[in-house]
């Protein structure tokens, strides 16, 4: 009997979120299939990959990421080297220098690497936070002020921020919202439904559900997203139906495989590949589960993932 | 050694001794000062709140007490240590109502009317309303020169003449009243009997010219509340209720945390104290002293409870409940004696218990299957008991599955700033206006009862119209402001139902994000443990026919609301029925009916229990449900109409 290919059709599709202004812009999301299903529905639009930097410059990033960097000393010479990467669809700033717990720079101090960064490059932007939650709570929406006009995904709002990140970012500025829960199909749900309450265009979010580095409870995350991607085009769930975004680096890069020195562990081989190692296969998975975006950190993650995306969509 | 004294709002004082270091909640505990500490003293719930009068104390700060109230002198107690003579005065606020006494106005027959209406449906399901106690007269030659038989013989034989029964014991509690009872009545006597296929008890003996009625009682020993009917046993009637705080909510507001306590060096003892000598014995007590009935003449007693609760009365180590793989000591006994655990009625008095189903699914939940009738009924019923544990029961007369879920104490106003019992001062019910966002409330109590806190149905109806008016979002964060909606300085949002001026307390009656939140825990366990059990057997809401509530939340709940906030599932209200507090009419169900009791025992036997803990989806269920009304709002069409309309 020859095989008789049924495609699955879904009356759903996730939305497509376009960052960036001008000619130059990408869009996530769009498809109405599970991830690289190509063979039930053509893909709208492939996933897509941001360069990280860091408000910390280069300071701890690892010798590989080093050295493509070299000769870049300004925050703005590092956004044009990340943008210029190989793969790269945009470039994502994490302002970790923010946290209170850590360097604790102030927001003006912040807000001014975020327009360096801006004026450096005309690529679409992603801005991520520091993490503290009530720190956040002041320094997006000033973020979010202060790329007017860029179209930029500000990320991320949580539940005890949405109010005013959801607020600044979606409604005042008219940025793309980034909505940030912890590893459950509900919590996302839920984020999603109080921030398109407070007014928020649904079509104007993008998920970041949570992560995890491959291997730290991982299952979850792709159990998480796949159960997502299910609700939102199997039940035609429109508070679910939002794109996915997964900063995956700044996961990677902190766990005891990307961080133990060669000396240390001379048996795991060296350090820079084992952090490339821990981005590449938790990216995969990450877009295998659902992610249609990812955050990078190492030019040769980049282009790996890039040849993975271009061989499968 | 320093004087320690509490003094109450009503103006008495207690007085005790400390060493310097003493935690003053312990002072207090010591000293049987009843100051409410749902969290075990660990500064987590701020409801120990005493205010200094004289004296120091060496008090931590904590986020419970506001700078303001800090130098108004207040304190929390389990912050608090003794260094010098003190005095604090323990007020009056919503929490320590929660342990005032109440012995029920029998005037309202609706009290009544619950207990009649469950006799009546069990009769009509066949089950006789008859117990083995019973007055005899007894009539005995009196003894003479020639006649030298010594009295308990000579009783006993008089009884054998009219039950040819082999065996009849007479204890020494009658022993001790014979000589002169059959002398003073001239050997003409009434006896309390209770009479099995092979053996007689005399209970006891009175004058054959006395009119003697057969006591009996019925108690349902709730986490938070208990309460207890007194009746004869021979009509059925109720002849005394009465309801009081557990004493034991001073040791932890659930059921673990007492059973961590109970663990503690003399800690099965201090529990059983709590329950049966604070708590209990004054409720006999204060109920025969209300209808001038002797407590030696009740005779039998049935306790409904949950699993850990019977353990904690009968003085049986609880530890094993709580842990894997959760074995209760017994599901059912028979071998407990008023005399063996201090409860002061007749001492020889039987104390028969509503079986355990499992370590969470305890006997206030047979007695309450028992009183819904599912077991007569082809329909499907679901049965839910709001306490502490919220426990379910679903089936009808072929098969029933039982399944229990930690809900809290706040269906019981636990676990609430402003939460209490349903008793004088709480708000029982509410509505807010949409536009000015003022609320009207009823009030428990005598007409003109000033609010003092809210009780469970209460807290539904509040939270319910909270977001039908769009002053809290689903999350049940406050997203409109008001004259009654305020932050903290930490930013927590409150509304205010009642200010201090109209209130009966010390403090404003309001409900702020932390209760809600609470609460909305407590009533996502609830659905997703209807979900849960229901999914389990492939059945889904629309199935069911009737759904019964127990529970002591309030005088009644508003079931439009508790659907409204997606406690219960959207089905027509009709189905819904509120059938008070089901394991107390159980219990008084199992007691004046010797076939009752037997078809509890079936009932349990025959019941399957889900273990929600081993289920996988329920934890999903449970983040799914904690939303107002649930993240699934396809779940609960209705209240999305209903919003609409608004």
């Amino acid at each position: 009997m020859p095989f008789n290919q049924k495609p699955q059709k879904f009356n759903a599709k996730i939305n497509d979120v376009t960052i960036g202004s001008g000619d130059k812009t990408v869009t996530f999301g769009g498809d109405c299939t599970f991830p690289f299903y190509s063979f039930d529905a053509e893909s709208e639009n492939s996933p897509k990959i941001g360069v990280e930097i860091s408000d910390m410059g280069l300071e701890g990033v690892s010798e590989g990421i080093k050295a493509y960097y070299e000769g870049a000393t300004t925050m703005g010479e590092i956004a044009q080297k990340a943008a210029a990467m190989e793969g790269a669809d945009f470039v994502a700033l994490i302002l970790e220098g923010g946290d209170p717990n850590g360097v604790n720079k102030s927001i003006d101090e912040l807000i001014e690497v975020v327009k360096e960064v801006a004026a450096a490059v005309d690529c679409p932007l992603v801005v991520e936070g520091c993490k503290n939650v009530e720190k956040d709570a002041e320094l997006l929406p000033k973020v979010a002020e202060a790329l007017q006009g860029r179209n930029a995904l500000i990320l991320s709002e949580k539940e005890e921020n949405y109010k005013a990140i959801g607020a600044a970012a979606g409604l005042a500025y008219n940025q793309i919202v980034g909505a940030e829960s912890a590893v459950d199909i509900n919590l996302a749900k839920q984020l999603n439904v109080v921030t398109t309450q407070l007014g928020v265009d649904a079509k104007k979010i993008v998920m970041n559900i949570g992560s995890a580095a491959a291997g730290y409870g991982y299952e979850y995350v792709v159990s998480t997203m796949d159960r997502i991607k299910g609700a939102a085009l199997g039940q035609n769930d429109n508070m679910l139906q939002m794109p996915i975004i997964t900063p995956v680096s700044a996961e990677t890069w902190n766990v005891k495989e990307a961080t133990a020195s060669e000396k240390d562990m001379p048996e795991w081989g060296p350090q820079d590949e084992r952090g490339i190692d821990m981005e590449v296969e938790t990216a995969a998975a990450d877009l295998a589960a659902g992610s249609d975006a990812v955050i990078l950190r190492h030019p040769e993650s980049v282009k790996t993932i890039s040849k993975l995306i271009k061989a499968l969509a | 050694m320093f004087k320690v004294t509490f003094a109450f709002e009503n103006g008495s004082t207690v007085e005790a001794f400390a060493n310097a270091g003493d935690n003053l909640l312990e002072v207090a505990r010591g000293a049987n000062v009843a100051i409410d500490a749902p969290c075990s003293g660990n500064g987590a719930c701020g409801k120990c709140r005493v205010q200094l009068k004289g004296g120091e104390l060496d008090s931590k700060k904590t986020l419970h007490i506001s700078d303001e109230e800090y130098s108004a002198g207040w304190r929390l107690a389990c912050m608090s240590k003794i260094t010098a003579d003190v005095e604090v005065l323990v007020p009056d606020i919503a929490s320590a109502y929660k342990s005032r006494m109440k012995v029920a106005d029998l005037s309202s027959k609706e009290e009544i009317a619950i207990f009649e209406n469950a006799k009546h449906e069990v009769e009509a399901a066949g089950i006789e309303l008859t117990n083995s106690l019973d007055v005899v007269e007894v009539h005995m030659e009196e003894p003479s020169l020639d006649d030298t038989m010594p009295d308990n013989e000579r009783l006993t034989r008089a009884l054998r003449k009219y039950m040819n029964l082999k065996r009849i014991r007479i204890p020494y509690s009658v022993l001790r009243k014979l000589p002169d009872v059959l002398r003073s009545s001239k050997f003409s006597v009434k006896c309390v009997i209770r009479t099995t296929p092979d053996d007689m008890f005399v209970y006891d003996i009175f004058d054959g010219k006395e009119d003697v009625i057969i006591g009996g009682l019925a108690v349902d020993i709730g986490t938070t509340t208990v309460s207890a009917v007194l009746i004869n046993m021979e009509t059925g009637e109720i002849l005394a209720k009465s309801s009081s705080g557990n004493g034991q909510i001073r040791f932890g507001a659930d059921v673990i945390n007492r059973i961590i306590e109970a663990e503690k060096p003399g800690g099965k003892k201090k529990l059983q104290d709590a329950v049966i000598k604070e708590t209990i014995n004054p409720m006999i007590h204060e109920m025969c002293r209300s209808i001038h009935f002797s407590e030696q003449q009740i005779y039998r007693m049935c306790v409904a409870s949950n699993t850990t609760m019977n353990h904690l009365f009968a003085g049986i180590n609880a530890d094993p409940l709580r842990m894997e793989p959760y074995i209760p000591a017994f599901f059912k006994t028979n071998s407990l004696f008023a005399s063996d655990v201090g409860i002061e009625i007749n001492p020889d008095a039987h104390i028969i218990m509503a079986p355990n189903i499992g370590s969470y699914v305890g006997g206030d939940i047979t007695a309450g299957t028992l009183v819904s009738m599912i077991w007569n009924r082809p329909e499907f019923s679901l049965f839910i008991d709001l306490g502490t544990n919220g426990e379910l029961v679903f089936g009808n007369s072929d098969f029933m599955m039982s399944c229990a879920c930690s809900a809290g104490p706040a269906f019981e106003g636990g676990d609430i700033s402003c939460g209490m019992r349903a008793t004088d001062g709480a708000i029982e019910a509410c509505t807010i206006d949409k536009e000015t966002m003022e609320p009207t409330y009823k009030v428990v109590g005598d007409p003109g009862t000033k609010p003092v806190g809210l009780c469970g149905s209460g807290i539904i109806d509040v939270i319910s119209e909270l977001f039908m008016t769009g002053i809290i979002n689903p999350k049940g964060k406050f997203v409109r402001e008001g004259k009654r909606v305020r932050h903290d300085h930490y930013g927590m949002g409150s509304y205010v139902i009642a200010f201090e001026d109209e209130a009966g307390s010390v403090k404003d009656v309001e409900i702020t994000e932390v209760d809600i939140d609470n609460f909305i825990r407590a009533k996502g366990a609830i659905f997703s443990a209807i979900r849960t059990m229901l999914n389990s057997l492939d059945f889904d809401v629309s199935m069911i026919d009737d759904v019964y509530v127990a529970g002591g939340i309030g005088s009644g709940i508003n079931m439009a609301n508790a659907v409204h906030i997606g406690m219960f599932p959207d089905i027509p209200l009709e189905k819904f029925h509120y059938i008070g507090n089901s394991s107390l009419t159980g219990a008084y169900l199992m007691l004046h009916s010797t076939p009752a009791e037997k078809k509890t025992y079936e009932l349990a036997s025959n019941m399957t229990y889900l273990e929600l803990s081993t289920v996988p989806t329920y934890m999903d269920e449970f983040v799914g449900a904690c939303f107002i009304p649930h993240t699934e709002t396809s779940l609960f069409p209705s209240v999305l109409e209903e919003m609409q309309k608004r």
